[in-house]
């Protein structure tokens, strides 16, 4: 009997108490508690996009289609679909006997509004709607998708990960704007969202939706059966990430979402917890710039700052001393994954030049600018890199104004097209999770489309020229080439810098069995003993 | 002193009014985005301007402030951007962990920081004053959070006497729910605790010297009568306004608190909606706050009366 539990049994007796709430073994291994990156505040993954609502989202809601691990969409409510021989018609068929948690049938018309939602805030949804000629239900089970030209990625948009994702909802809350939220979280998902017991930004409880009909086929991330081994997942939010490992470590929760580097060691010397990679795509660290404004409206300004970078400066900055949590990169795109490329890379991956730099600065006639760079002090690996860069940008001889911020101001302030001198900027630093860096889909910021670009508001026709070969590509050899000649273009170009890859740890109970490695947490064939 | 207590509650609704306008002037003036927040980092700034225009933020000042004024004043604090409820009910799934973590944590403190003050004054000089006053000097200097990770450490993940995290309702049995607030109320009692047994010493320290305690002492008084009839309750007006303004260093320690111990109460409720830019949900906690501590202050100036007969209102 662990000490603790004497103690609550001693004192509930000796205070003439009820009875504690000791769950018995079986109760407890009905429930995994899970401690995501951040609470969830919200449940609508269509009208707020961040990471920690998609993959919440994930359990209550499904998909026509879903990526694997090698990031090819497979059928998921989808039984099947044909495309005409012009590759302009879409006929998706939906498997039998799919059923919203609320009981109803999940029909044609429910997977038109929700698609028609998903289309307004998708950046591959918004190229499906502006092809779009027809999108109509014929029948319960039938969606017909007719295109003004073939685009070869629907099934990608349909089943990619990155937010937002294209979850099929009743039609009675797919109907509502996409900039407003819906009012109740009710899919077709394996687990049932718990709105009674949900306490936003702390706590959030999905029940096993019994009348889920998962595919007979293997769960491979978004892909195959999913089968839940538990009844109910428990979302604890903690802020504080000691009080989080200490959790883990002392058996209150089941399995942390991410740790933080500093902590690992103390739960790795725990012979009850397991600590492993979460994501081996990990995330690309990026030192963003304003294309709009000198000095780095100037591709030589761009490509010196590169040339005197050296990526493993900002990632000691971020992890410390555990190098298995990062690697260098001289990419745009993620390691390891199908479409990898690394042409025109070894601006990053030579020598580092800071006297080239010095000098390509000066013949560009940039020397001494001052520079605005946004430092958000809120989020750590964004401040550690704000840190490097400023000590960079002066060493190249810069004048830098470091304006510092919590997050929410950076925010809101990259969107200012203003001079610097005027409340705008010239540089910042994100980072982005590396499944959405594997090919071009969902990736933004490899963009440089101007006025329509992320961020900064890059213009470059090779690059888009290369986005625009990738999207009308129909096989993986010609999907490479398409990739290696973006990664090249954007090398040239410098649209912004990546600072490298960057991993994190997830730890959970080794009487837990089954998490995986993957962008997001995978529930389904987690188990608990 | 019925009269009096009926003004002061109605002077409390003009000092709301002035919190409600410097809160929603504040949040109004201070920079960040919810819509940013919400349309996540791939959004564009379309996406985010459509958001901002949906939440209906991008309206005039005085045209929102007025709206929300007016639903305050009907008792309607209005619904969270982010997560669509009532803020009223996000408060009110919230209040029990922290009024739980006050009302604990006041009375620890009253009942261990008073007599050490009280024993103190009375050994002024003594290594028991010294221990005190040396308890009192750590207390007050290390950080809420810092004294929090070590009873953590010690007591609950080396020990493993109590939890490391979390909160319990009472509902669901007294020492569940006593057992996850043991360690908070400690970390954050110890500040005030030092506060209240420094100013509690220095109080006894006062009066003991005052001419009827030697009269008390030269009639044949003994030591805990002095003690606790004659010099504590004529100690008691400075030591309850010090509690009282105390409450108010309770509400910023339990912001600390709840985090470090995963306490889901106000404190986190209001750093959660700072950091989302939850305007609503930050404009009720602090009303919130401001109304508890009008009412404390209220409390305290009645209380003066109960140990001080001379005061009259």
């Amino acid at each position: 009997m662990r000490r603790r539990a004497l103690i609550t049994a001693v004192a509930a007796a000796g205070l003439g108490l009820a009875a504690p709430a000791v769950h018995a073994q079986s109760s407890a291994a009905r429930t995994l508690r899970f401690v995501p990156q951040a609470g969830l505040a919200s449940l609508d993954p269509i009208w707020g996009t961040q990471y920690v609502v998609r993959n919440a989202a994930a359990l209550v809601w499904d998909m026509l289609y879903g990526v694997d691990s090698r990031f090819r969409p497979q059928p998921q409510m989808a039984e099947g679909h044909m495309v005409s021989d012009d590759g302009r018609v879409w006929t998706i068929r939906l498997r039998e006997g799919l059923r919203f948690h609320d009981g109803e049938p999940v029909r044609g018309e429910d997977v038109v509004a929700s698609l028609e939602r998903w289309m307004v805030r998708d950046p591959m949804g918004q190229m499906v709607r502006a092809l779009r000629q027809d999108l109509a239900a014929p029948d319960d089970r039938t969606i017909r998708l007719a295109l003004s030209a073939p685009y070869p990625k629907l099934l990608h948009a349909l089943g990619k990960q990155s937010a937002p994702c294209a979850f099929i909802m009743p039609e009675r809350l797919a109907r509502t704007d996409p900039f407003t939220p819906i009012a109740e979280a009710v899919g077709s998902g394996p687990m049932r969202f718990r709105a009674d017991l949900w306490e936003p930004g702390r706590r959030a409880v999905f029940e096993r939706f019994p009348r889920y009909q998962p595919r007979p086929e293997p769960a491979d991330w978004l892909a195959g059966g999913k089968r839940i081994e538990v009844e109910t997942i428990e979302w604890q939010a903690m802020p504080d990430p000691d009080a989080a490992a200490a959790a883990v470590a002392s058996g209150e929760v089941d399995w942390l979402e991410a740790v933080l580097p500093d902590l690992a060691p103390g739960l790795k010397r725990n012979r009850s917890v397991s600590v492993g990679i979460a994501d081996p795509m990990g995330s690309i660290g990026s030192l963003r710039f304003n294309h709009l404004h000198p000095p780095f409206d100037d591709v030589r300004v761009r490509r010196a700052v590169a040339m005197a970078l050296d990526q493993h400066d900002y990632m000691r900055a971020v992890i410390g001393a555990d190098d298995v949590l990062w690697r260098r990169i001289p990419s745009f795109f993620t390691p390891d994954t199908p479409l990898y490329a690394e042409t025109g890379g070894e601006i990053l991956s030579g020598p580092r030049d800071p006297e080239g730099a010095r000098r390509l600065i000066a013949e560009a006639g940039r020397q001494g600018s001052e520079v605005v760079l946004l430092k958000a002090t809120d989020l750590a690996p964004l401040k550690a890199m704000a840190e490097v860069s400023e000590t960079l940008l002066a060493a190249l001889g810069f004048r830098v104004e470091v304006a510092a911020m919590s997050w929410g101001e950076v925010a809101e302030r990259r969107a200012r097209k203003d001079p610097p001198s005027q409340g705008g900027w010239n540089l910042f630093h994100t980072w982005h999770a590396g499944a959405d860096c594997a090919t071009p889909a969902a990736y933004s910021a490899i963009r440089a489309n101007g006025e329509d670009a992320w961020f900064g508001w890059p213009r470059d026709e090779a690059i888009e020229r290369a986005v625009a070969e990738w999207f009308a590509a129909e096989d993986i050899a010609t999907e490479r080439a398409a990739v290696a000649r973006l990664n090249e273009a954007s090398m040239a170009f410098m649209t912004w810098v990546p600072t490298g890859l960057f991993l994190s740890y997830q730890a959970w109970r080794r009487n837990v069995a089954g998490i995986g490695k993957g962008p997001m947490p995978f529930f389904w064939g987690v188990s608990k003993a | 002193m019925l009269a009096y207590v009926v003004r002061r509650v109605l002077a409390t609704i003009p000092v709301m009014l002035v919190v409600a306008f410097f809160v929603f002037s504040l949040l109004y003036l201070a920079p960040g985005d919810p819509a940013a927040v919400i349309a996540g980092d791939q959004a564009t700034p379309q996406d985010v301007e459509r958001i901002r225009a949906s939440l209906g933020l991008d309206r005039p000042f005085l045209i929102r402030f007025g709206e929300w004024l007016w639903r305050i004043l009907q008792g309607d604090l209005g619904v969270s951007i982010f997560t669509n409820l009532p803020v009223s009910h996000m408060i009110a799934q919230r209040i029990e962990p922290t009024t739980a973590l006050m009302i604990i944590t006041i009375t620890l403190a009253i009942a261990v920081a008073v007599p050490l003050g009280v024993v103190a004054a009375w050994k002024a000089g003594s290594w028991i004053d010294r221990a005190v006053m040396a308890f009192a000097v750590f207390g007050f200097s290390v950080p809420v959070f810092v004294t929090g990770y070590l009873l953590a450490y010690v007591f609950a993940l080396e020990l493993d006497w109590l939890p490391v995290q979390g909160y319990t309702p009472l509902s669901q049995g007294f020492w569940p729910f006593l057992e996850n607030l043991i360690l908070p109320a400690l970390a954050l009692g110890s500040v005030y605790i030092a506060l209240i047994a420094r100013i509690t010493r220095a109080t006894m320290l006062e009066v003991l010297a005052q001419d009827y305690i030697r009269t008390a002492k030269a009639k044949g008084l003994g030591s805990r009568g002095i003690l606790f009839l004659h010099a504590l309750k004529n100690a008691a007006v400075p030591i309850s306004t010090v509690i009282g303004i105390g409450i108010a260093l309770l509400i910023g320690g339990a912001v600390v608190t709840e985090s470090v111990f995963a306490i889901p109460g106000l404190g986190r409720l209001t750093v959660d909606a700072i950091l989302r830019r939850d305007y609503p949900v930050i404009q009720g906690v602090v009303l919130l706050f401001s109304f508890v501590y009008v009412l404390v202050n209220l409390a305290i100036d009645l209380l003066y009366t109960v140990f001080d007969p001379r005061i009259r209102y």
